[in-house]
């Protein structure tokens, strides 16, 4: 086991952190759940989250995305705090369960309507969805169906798009490959890659695949019952490094 | 196995969160079916009466067996729009070795058990002790009482197949009524008289045992007729989710485009009211209640008390405002994570729904015109309504949905759904009828009403002048619910 604030140096050459959480604590009912003294995450830096169940994976994205209350200390997104305030919302994209659908509409709409929380015009948006037509694969848009009667792997897809429509600065990710079918898994990786070195995208994705995620990002974090119990750059030892970590 | 799967039933009517966690929506929506049953009851003791006075000619009874048949068709327009259809959890059933026929008839049987239907007895027997039995003794009023039962089979069955055939409500409904008011049309011009033939089946059917062979056939025609039914269509995906496919309909709310984001907030309102069967059928309930002034206005009763008046106006001219201001913010339940990390700051979130909701206010307000035909009197009371309803209810509304961290299920049930419900929906009425009413009430010992009204419209005027301010004050207390209202949602039951 590695001491996590001993590898952040390995940081310090690289561009601003772009996210922030000092002191980070959530507790439920004199449970801790999560538990995060000091983390940075760079500026274009692919982050990924790994751990089993019940870990805090998703407790740490509702934080950063103040969907969830710190039981102490808090998050910085681009030097402001995130709780209780709005100006961070035109800088993420995110996508970690349902509950980021609007499920009566069709996908067309919903794109239209986040597309517009953006300001984002007409052309815009038809540009980008010709760019996501190899990811939606023909099945998503023009079917005339609600979002509600997709299936869940077409769930997945429109909920990660509508993530990825506005541009963001930041993109967080929770779970993007499960419910995905193979072709739609390599088809993702790639798109993230592709938005990783080209529009310099921040990203933070939490799996439970630990191949995908080693492809994916370039930080690697496992949290083990709220705690980071290590932080890694990805390099070809990781995987196996991983493996051999969960292979209990 | 029928046993296991109406234990099933049962226990899943007594575990429902709601049955228990509830206790004072349960109270509230049991005094309301007090109300209701001492209503039918009270109806069921005077009507040989009422029936009397208007025809002193002929006798109760025949007058009663007469509209038989219109109140079969009545209830069964009120069945085919407001009963559920039963098909929960048939899925996970249907993998289990149980045999077809069984499950079929036990998705029949079961509306039968639902004790609403029975409900209509509450006004038979005080009906039967005080207009039938007098006439035609003991045996034929248990007959009455039978009858009933049977024809209420027939009826919830008859209901169901309907429902299930045409799924379309609204166009079902459109159909039902059309030949409803066929029917009543020959009546009226006296081609053909349902009424006279009503009253000779009945009225000769009821005197012989003949009676229970006819109504058990109807009872069983209706249960095979759904089984039939069955036969053809036992998957669910053949008869319940017939529309999957739907047109996208933004042409017609682009109109909306030019409001910025707090149009396209409304606009995605209206789908969410559009697209899901329980605020659909609000949306129907509350195009009924416009018409409620028409039961209290043109009668003296009501319309010389002050206190009835304003409830009146406030309700009415609130009709759209008070149906959904309930569910306000609560029904983003469902994509509450979306909206909240979105580009959507939460001033314009606060404002849309405000906007929102004044528009609901604005509309039916119009919509209830037409009661200006009513008298100068009727104009007033509206107004000081209106400004009440847009000045104090809309905020009370507002800052209310705040509280109230219940997830709303929308696409399940329709009519009597207390799901989401809690005791804060309530509370709510304190400001939006109970002050404005008792203040008119206190002013009205003094015969001074107009002072009582002035002061009113006054609550509502200054709540319309401090918009800024007061929203703000619900933007504070919707950041401080927030979190609450994330976990809340988040909870499926």
């Amino acid at each position: 086991m590695q001491d996590y604030s001993n590898s952040s140096k390995k940081y310090t050459n690289r561009p601003f952190p772009i996210i922030t959480a000092a002191n980070l604590k959530k507790t439920y009912g004199g449970v801790t759940v999560l538990n995060i003294p000091s983390i940075h995450i760079r500026h274009g830096e692919s982050f990924g989250l790994v751990g089993n169940n019940g870990a805090g994976k998703t407790t740490f994205f509702r934080l950063i995305l103040d969907l969830i209350e710190a039981t102490t200390g808090e998050v910085q997104v681009d030097g402001n705090t995130v709780a209780h305030r709005d100006d961070w919302k035109s800088k993420v994209g995110s996508f970690l369960d349902e509950s980021f659908l609007i499920d009566f509409l069709t996908p067309e709409e919903y794109f239209d309507f986040t597309a517009k929380l953006y300001n984002k015009s007409e052309g815009d948006i038809s540009t980008f969805l010709e760019s996501m037509k190899d990811f939606f694969n023909g099945e998503i848009l023009g079917s005339g169906k609600l979002i509600r009667d997709l299936s869940k792997g077409n769930q997945k897809k429109t909920g990660i798009a509508a993530a990825l429509i506005s541009h963001p600065k930041i993109l967080i990710l929770d779970e993007p490959f499960t419910a995905l079918d193979p072709t739609s898994q390599i088809r993702l990786k790639k798109m993230l890659n592709e938005l990783k070195t080209l529009g310099n995208m921040t990203m933070l994705i939490s799996s439970h695949d630990l191949n995908h995620v080693t492809e994916v990002c370039d930080r690697i974090v496992v949290l083990e019952k709220g705690l980071i119990v290590k932080d890694i750059l990805t390099s070809e030892n990781t995987l196996k490094e991983l493996e051999s970590y969960f292979a209990v | 196995m029928y046993k296991t799967l109406f234990k099933h039933y049962w226990l899943q009517s007594v575990r429902s969160p709601s049955y228990y966690k509830n206790l004072i929506v349960n109270i509230f929506a049991g005094l309301m079916a007090l109300y209701f049953i001492s209503i039918l009851v009270m109806l069921g003791l005077v009507l040989p009466k009422l029936l009397q006075e208007i025809a002193p000619q002929s006798n109760p009874a025949d007058i009663f067996n007469g509209s038989i048949i219109y109140a079969m068709l009545a209830l069964l327009l009120i069945r085919y729009v407001m009963q559920p259809l039963s098909r929960l959890n048939i899925e996970s059933y249907q993998v289990l070795p149980v045999k077809r026929d069984t499950l079929v008839n036990y998705l029949l049987i079961k509306p039968l058990l639902n004790p609403l239907n029975y409900l209509v007895f509450c006004f038979v027997i005080p009906f039967v002790i005080t207009g039938i039995y007098p006439t035609f003794g003991i045996v034929s009023s248990f007959r009455f009482l039978f009858i009933t039962i049977f024809l209420i089979w027939f009826n919830t069955l008859m209901a169901l197949l309907l429902k299930r055939k045409f799924s379309n409500i609204f166009i079902g409904t459109l159909a039902l009524l059309t030949i409803v008011a066929g029917l009543a049309a020959l009546e009226y011009f006296k081609i053909f008289s349902l009424f006279s033939m009503s009253q000779d089946i009945f009225g000769f059917l009821i005197q012989t045992p003949f009676v229970w062979f006819s109504v058990i056939f109807m009872s069983l025609l209706s249960f095979l007729l759904n089984k039939l039914f069955f036969a053809h269509n036992y998957y669910p995906e053949s008869f319940e989710r017939k529309s999957k496919k739907r047109e996208s309909g933004t042409q017609q709310f682009t109109f909306m485009e030019r409001f910025g984001k707090i149009g396209e907030f409304i606009t995605l309102e209206m789908k969410l009211v559009l697209r899901h069967k329980r605020t659909k059928s609000t949306l129907y309930t509350a195009l009924f209640f416009l018409l409620y002034g028409l039961i209290f206005y043109p009668n003296p009763i009501y319309n010389e008390s002050a206190g009835w008046l304003l409830f009146v106006a406030i309700f009415v001219t609130g009709t759209g405002m008070l149906m959904f201001g309930q569910w306000i913010i609560n029904w983003d339940g469902s994509h509450f994570d979306f909206l909240m990390t979105r580009n959507i700051d939460t001033h314009t979130y606060i404002r849309a729904n405000y906007t929102l909701m004044l528009a609901l206010c604005i509309v039916s307000f119009i919509a209830t015109t037409p009661y200006f035909l009513f008298g100068r009197q009727i104009i007033i009371y509206h107004l000081v309504a209106f400004v009440y309803n847009a000045g104090v209810n809309i905020y009370v509304y507002l800052f209310a949905a705040t509280l109230n961290t219940k997830r709303l299920e929308l696409s399940k049930g329709s009519s009597m759904n207390m799901q989401g419900v809690s005791y804060k929906n309530f509370l709510v009425m304190v400001p939006l009828l109970v002050i404005p009413i008792t203040l008119i009430k206190v002013f009205e010992l003094f015969s001074a009403i107009n002072i009582a009204l002035i002061i009113i419209s006054l609550f509502g005027i200054v709540g319309i002048l401090f918009r800024e301010q007061l929203l703000r004050v619900i933007e504070k207390q919707f950041l401080r619910r927030k979190y609450a209202l994330c976990k809340g949602f988040r909870k499926k039951e």
